[in-house]
């Protein structure tokens, strides 16, 4: 019986011993990654096709509004009237954003790699949150900056113009964003079910799609009070109850004021939505605490 | 019942996402007997209930996830090579599958639509919804079974379909309304009973053969397809 011969031969393996960047560094680079995923950039011409096939629509809708007024000076639609107008769009984008964020993580089967980081459970759901609420947030803010471009430089009554015309146009933003995070958090919710991206697409704008008409329904009932609830039904005009409760007349002009009608239910919608918010990403931690794969 | 539809529904029903089909369409009938039960005039709750989610919702969205379901799932996880490598025509590969789709599709939009047309006006109303929807179904499934050997994203683009052109443009852009399925099936059930409720720009002649157009079209477009289809890899 001979002795064993094995040698061990030393082939170079070293030790990481540069600097280790933290659980930040981690959180900022799964955002940075996230944004850049939502439109597409980093990645082949085929994922840039419907996400920018949206963003063309909104701009071109955008700068049709902003020629129309500097042309024949009528306002077709507010900068907070904006996101409303366009809902389908965005809830189109969503439901091509969402689930490239986490379905592809979950059908991969990747998970495992990313928790083997310094980067806790809630981070990466919060990383692709923030991601997507600012995909949604650039998408309905930028047309209205170009909006506004469009108009502060055709007014003639030079400074003060161009004030009336930021008054009006911060408080679009500020509803842009409160658009941004209740698609952004009920779809992500949706599409970190399944690992399937068509099945997400599907089910987001199912859930979106079939909440407007119990809206409808709701406002032609025989009671004032459930009209007025009404709106509460379907996130689109969840958002839209808020935004008549907090922004008035910018995002319904005078003589509009019968198409929504709230009553004094103000408060009460803007709990609902922070409510809905909460709700939602709650659930989404809650998801994420578990599962590896799907 | 050949064996590809066996396969083709044990696919559909045999896994727990099939449940998903379920909300929308008792959605319908619950807005339709509540609105009923509370003695709200149909002339009112009709367009927002029957056409707002039927026709614009249920009926398409269903058979989006069917109709890309039947051949897409399969090939999504490339378990169609099984089938694509028997000796099998295409067409004997596609015809099930279709008619599975259609069958589900009529299925789960058709009978909740007679039940909130019944309850809207008649039997005769209801009858002719489901009907109709049954042509829709029929067109819609063709399409979106099309578009998975077509594309690799199937489901977004029949979205685009369904929400920009279908949706958007068809409330904007009355013109875009004559390549609409929607109107298609609209303009039949007023055709098959004509009640007030429904009303569309398109004519029942052209609706009739626009369906039928776009039903054997995207068939052929199907086979034709399947017959040079290549397994690809995930697309990035």
């Amino acid at each position: 019986m001979s002795e064993p011969s094995g040698v061990i031969h030393d082939i170079g393996y070293q030790r990481y011993t540069g600097p280790r960047l933290g659980r930040r560094h981690v959180f900022g680079a799964l955002y940075l990654h996230g944004l850049r995923t939502a439109f597409g950039f980093g990645r082949s011409a085929k994922a840039k096709i419907f996400p920018w096939l949206v963003v063309g629509i909104l701009v071109v809708v955008a700068a049709g509004v902003t020629a129309v007024r500097a042309q024949a000076g009528v306002v077709i639609m507010t900068y907070a009237q904006f996101p409303d107008v366009m809902s389908w769009l965005v809830i189109f984008f969503v439901a091509v954003v969402a689930p490239e964020l986490v379905s592809r993580d979950l059908h991969s089967g990747v998970l495992p790699l990313y928790f083997s980081r310094p980067l806790p459970r809630g981070d990466y759901v919060l990383a692709k949150l923030a991601a997507l609420f600012t995909a949604l947030w650039l998408l309905l803010g930028a047309p209205q900056l170009l909006m506004f471009l469009g108009a502060a430089f055709s007014r003639d009554d030079g400074m003060k113009g161009v004030a009336e015309e930021l008054g009006d146009v911060l408080p679009g933003m500020l509803y842009a964003g409160l658009w941004a995070v209740v698609f952004g958090a009920i779809g992500l919710l949706i599409a970190s079910l399944t690992g399937k991206r068509a099945f997400a697409a599907g089910g987001i704008v199912a859930v979106f799609l079939m909440t407007t008409p119990i809206v409808g329904t709701l406002s032609i009932m025989p009671s004032q009070t459930v009209n007025e609830l009404a709106l509460l039904a379907s996130p689109p005009t969840l958002v839209q109850g808020v935004g008549v409760w907090t922004l008035g007349d910018l995002l319904v002009p005078p003589g509009t004021e019968d198409t929504v009608r709230i009553g004094d239910f103000g408060p009460l919608y803007a709990v609902v939505l922070v409510a809905v918010v909460a709700g939602a990403v709650a659930l989404l931690l809650a998801r994420y605490r578990k599962v590896a794969t799907s | 019942m050949s064996t590809v539809a066996w396969i083709t529904a044990r696919g559909l029903f045999g896994r727990r996402r099939f449940l998903m089909l379920f909300p929308l369409p008792l959605l319908l009938v619950g807005l339709a007997t509540t609105s009923r039960a509370l003695g709200v005039d149909p002339g009112q709750w009709g367009q927002p209930v029957l056409v707002g989610l039927g026709l614009a919702v249920v009926l398409p969205v269903i058979a989006l996830i069917v109709g890309t379901g039947v051949l897409g799932s399969e090939i999504d996880d490339g378990t169609v090579v099984h089938i694509l490598t028997k000796p099998l025509p295409r067409w004997q590969i596609i015809l099930p599958k279709l008619a599975v789709a259609v069958g589900v599709t009529a299925l789960t939009a058709g009978l909740p639509l007679y039940v909130a047309g019944v309850l809207a006006h008649s039997v005769r109303f209801g009858l002719a919804l489901a009907a109709a929807a049954t042509v829709g179904a029929l067109a819609y499934s063709a399409i979106f079974l099309a578009l998975s050997l077509v594309t690799r994203r199937p489901v977004l683009l029949g979205l685009v379909y369904v929400l920009i052109w279908e949706g958007l443009l068809g409330n904007f852009v009355s013109g875009t309304r004559v390549l609409s399925i929607q109107q298609y099936v609209v303009a039949l059930a007023d055709r098959l009973a004509p009640t007030g409720l429904l009303e569309t720009p398109v004519s029942v002649p052209v609706a009739a053969v626009m369906s039928v157009v776009a039903a054997l079209g995207f068939t052929w477009l199907a086979i034709n397809r399947l017959r040079s289809f290549s397994m690809a890899g995930e697309t990035s």
